[in-house]
């Protein structure tokens, strides 16, 4: 069941990834699978006992921004999923491709104001080169 | 019980009372008879108790003391002397940190002595001596208000190393260089203010049980549904709901519940979260500093000088209530073209919303409620028969345990024992630049700096600590500050009143508003924001938090004028 890829952070960011994903499905009739990582590093530095908790707290708000998306794709005509998954961003799009074998996967392109951005375009970059190694999905850059 | 038993057990009561009784009075009859005592007081110069001061008297001349003891922890000792007198005596004061000072027994008081009568000498008065171990420990406090604000080391990590270095340095250095010791472990242990750590311990438990029962979701859909989705309505709503629950609930742990939620009432009316999140975030900050269990400031603050949940409800709530009014009409000002902009409600998020806005756990939260509200009516009248807030945590999360009968190593691992092991360490490295006479130095600084004058203290210590906490972690700084606060309470009339307390109180949490890094309730927000796409950045906080800060601590400050 090859489909469209297309994981999100939520946010105005996203939007662009998300518009390019229902085109690019209306266009080949593919469905989107929206993806949302729960990543919770930003706890390291506070209650390590609150884990848990705030996971499924995380959980349901990115069920949330996932509904939205979904919401949007379907009013724009379009089929899609949404898929939540645990874990490190990169390591859980990747585990995720190797799964469901999309033909696409949309990429948001880091902001150029966001110096705190960890995926500068040369990370993106190889990144893309990884899925299209493991997956053989087409890798499609959006504007972030 | 039948009449028999009855009797037994009233004159089992009554020997157990009377044996008591006369064994008091047998011990107080046998100090008296066979010894007399030197009775007397250290102090510091600012007049603060010195425990563990070894007092000797020593035949002039001599090394060998006739007697010899050590001081409580108010100050006070006594020698006892149980052989006759000869004269030309000595009364030596030995205690690391402190000139060693050597004194003539008075005549008179020796005269005293013969006469069979015990003697009590004025207060002697120990001046600091700055030695080695100053600056070690000046320096290791330095390196870990940097570490944690930096945030190189996580916060315990941070404070646990400095504890460890401290102990290490006066353990492994004084053979080497004496001078190194800074204090041994039973005076570090002593350090720790246990009222506050099994205050927090305590309130976590019943924490962990309110957080999983979905009230939190109950309430912020309610919130929505009150509103009709009037954003200028749903702001004031959601941050009430967040600052009265801070105020009973640690700040972070309920920014990390409302986050997600307020994120989804956002998306849902499809606006930016950051127009609730940021207000709401605000609203922790400054009701949680109206109670004493709101913020870790006050129950440090309320632990130290003694001051009572009553005491905070009284002297601070009005004052708060007051800033807290003059927020919410900040934040429609500052986000009056968000609130103005007509919204659009998505069905499908609205009815998501609606099956989570439900209480998942009634039974708990109604076994939360009872134990909560016999928590907060022993948190207000426990303290007439002096009952430490630390036993009321302790009593409530121990029934409230029995009650629902958890799975005790869920319940054991919702304990935050990172923060306990955090506060532990910080107060072991804070006493240390205590023992040292760091923090003595610092307040003798700012009471000259100060002089007598109450108002400018007031207005000093207010906004120096607001200022302070916006740039580095309020804990620390509070746990350093307090003594020194305790000093200019002694030493400037009409500051009896603690109202000090109360200005360190407001400067330090709601200094934390001015930056995303001056509370961790604030990092928090921004690092879930972020998890939502909206990224909260230090010039975006910084422009909607500076102004708020000057508001709520301004207000607070006037009402404390007002009051005291």
């Amino acid at each position: 069941m090859p489909g469209i890829l297309c994981a999100i952070r939520g946010g105005p960011a996203s939007q662009p990834t998300i518009l390019a994903s229902i085109e690019l499905a209306k266009e080949t009739q593919e469905t989107i699978y929206f993806l949302y990582v729960v990543n919770l590093d930003f706890l390291t530095h506070t209650s390590s006992s609150k884990t848990n908790h705030i996971s499924k707290e995380i959980e349901e708000m990115g069920e949330f921004i996932l509904l939205s998306a979904q919401e949007q794709a379907v009013l724009a005509g379009a089929d899609a999923e949404c898929v939540i998954r645990d874990g490190k961003v990169m390591e859980e799009i990747v585990a995720y491709c190797q799964e469901l074998k999309p033909a696409y996967v949309m990429l948001g392109t880091p902001e150029e104001d966001r110096e705190d951005n960890l995926l500068t375009l040369e990370r993106l970059q190889a990144f893309a080169e990884r899925i299209e190694d493991t997956c053989q999905a087409q890798v499609i850059f959006t504007p972030g | 019980m039948n009449n028999y038993k009855r009797f037994i057990l009233i004159i089992v009561m009554l020997v157990t009372a009377s044996w008591i009784f006369s064994w008091d009075q047998s011990a107080t009859a046998q100090e008296g008879q066979d010894s007399l005592y030197i009775y007397g007081k250290m102090q510091d110069t600012q007049f603060q108790p010195i425990q563990g001061v070894e007092v000797g008297l020593f035949q002039a001349g001599s090394q060998t003391p006739i007697t010899s003891t050590f001081t409580q922890a108010d100050g006070s000792y006594a020698l006892p002397v149980d052989q006759p007198l000869e004269n030309a005596l000595e009364i030596h004061y030995h205690r690391t940190h402190f000139k060693d000072e050597v004194v003539p027994f008075p005549q008179q008081a020796r005269n005293t002595l013969s006469e069979d009568d015990s003697v009590t000498l004025p207060i002697m008065v120990l001046e600091r001596e700055i030695t080695l171990a100053f600056w070690v420990s000046a320096v290791v406090f330095i390196i870990m208000l940097i570490l944690i604000a930096s945030g190189y080391l996580h916060n315990t990590l941070a404070a646990f190393a400095g504890a460890s270095a401290l102990l290490g340095i006066s353990y492994l250095g004084k053979p080497l260089i004496p001078s190194l010791f800074i204090f041994s472990f039973s005076q570090a242990i002593n350090y720790i203010d246990w009222n506050v750590i099994f205050l927090i311990m305590g309130m976590m438990m019943v924490i962990a049980v309110v957080e999983n029962t979905g009230i939190f979701h109950w309430l912020a859909y309610h919130a929505y549904r009150i509103s009709g989705g009037k954003m200028w309505l749903l702001l004031p709503i959601l941050m009430l709901i967040t600052g009265v629950s801070s105020a009973f609930l640690d700040n972070v742990t309920t920014m990390l519940l409302m986050t997600p939620i307020t994120v989804q009432i956002a998306l849902t009316l499809n606006i930016s979260p950051l127009v609730l999140l940021i207000p709401e975030v605000f609203a922790s900050n400054v009701i949680g500093v109206s109670t004493l269990i709101g913020t870790p400031t006050n129950i440090l603050i309320g632990s130290f000088g003694n001051i009572t949940f009553n005491d905070f409800l009284i002297n601070l709530t009005p004052g708060v209530l007051a800033a807290f009014i003059a927020l919410i009409i900040y934040s429609w000002f500052s986000y009056r073209d968000e609130l103005d902009t007509e919204i659009s409600v998505s069905p499908t998020l609205l009815k998501k919303l609606e099956e989570r806005g439900k209480i998942t756990n009634p039974e708990n939260l109604s076994k939360a409620g009872w134990i909560g509200g016999g928590m907060l009516l022993l948190f207000i009248f426990g303290e007439r028969i002096h009952l430490l807030p630390s036993v009321t945590a302790l009593i409530g999360s121990a029934a409230l345990l029995i009650w629902i009968r958890p799975d005790i190593e869920e319940m054991i691992s919702a304990v935050d024992w990172t923060t306990l092991v955090f506060f532990m360490s910080l107060f072991i490295v804070v006493g240390s630049i205590q023992e040292v006479g760091l923090i003595s130095y610092i307040a003798t600084q700012i009471g000259n700096l100060i002089g007598e004058n109450l108002t400018l203290a007031m207005i000093v210590i207010t906004w120096f600590s607001a200022i302070l906490s916006m740039i580095i972690a309020n804990i620390p700084f509070t746990a350093a500050m307090l003594p020194v606060i305790g000093y200019l309470t002694t030493i400037i009339p009409g500051a009896d009143s603690k109202v000090l307390f109360y200005c360190l109180s407001i400067g330090a949490a709601l200094g934390g508003n001015g930056s995303l890094i001056g509370a961790s309730a604030n990092m928090i927000t921004a690092g879930i924001a972020e998890r939502a796409g909206y990224k909260i950045s230090y010039q975006y906080f910084l422009k909607k938090g500076l102004p708020a800060l000057v508001i709520t601590v301004a207000i607070s400050l006037i009402w404390l004028f007002i009051r005291f």
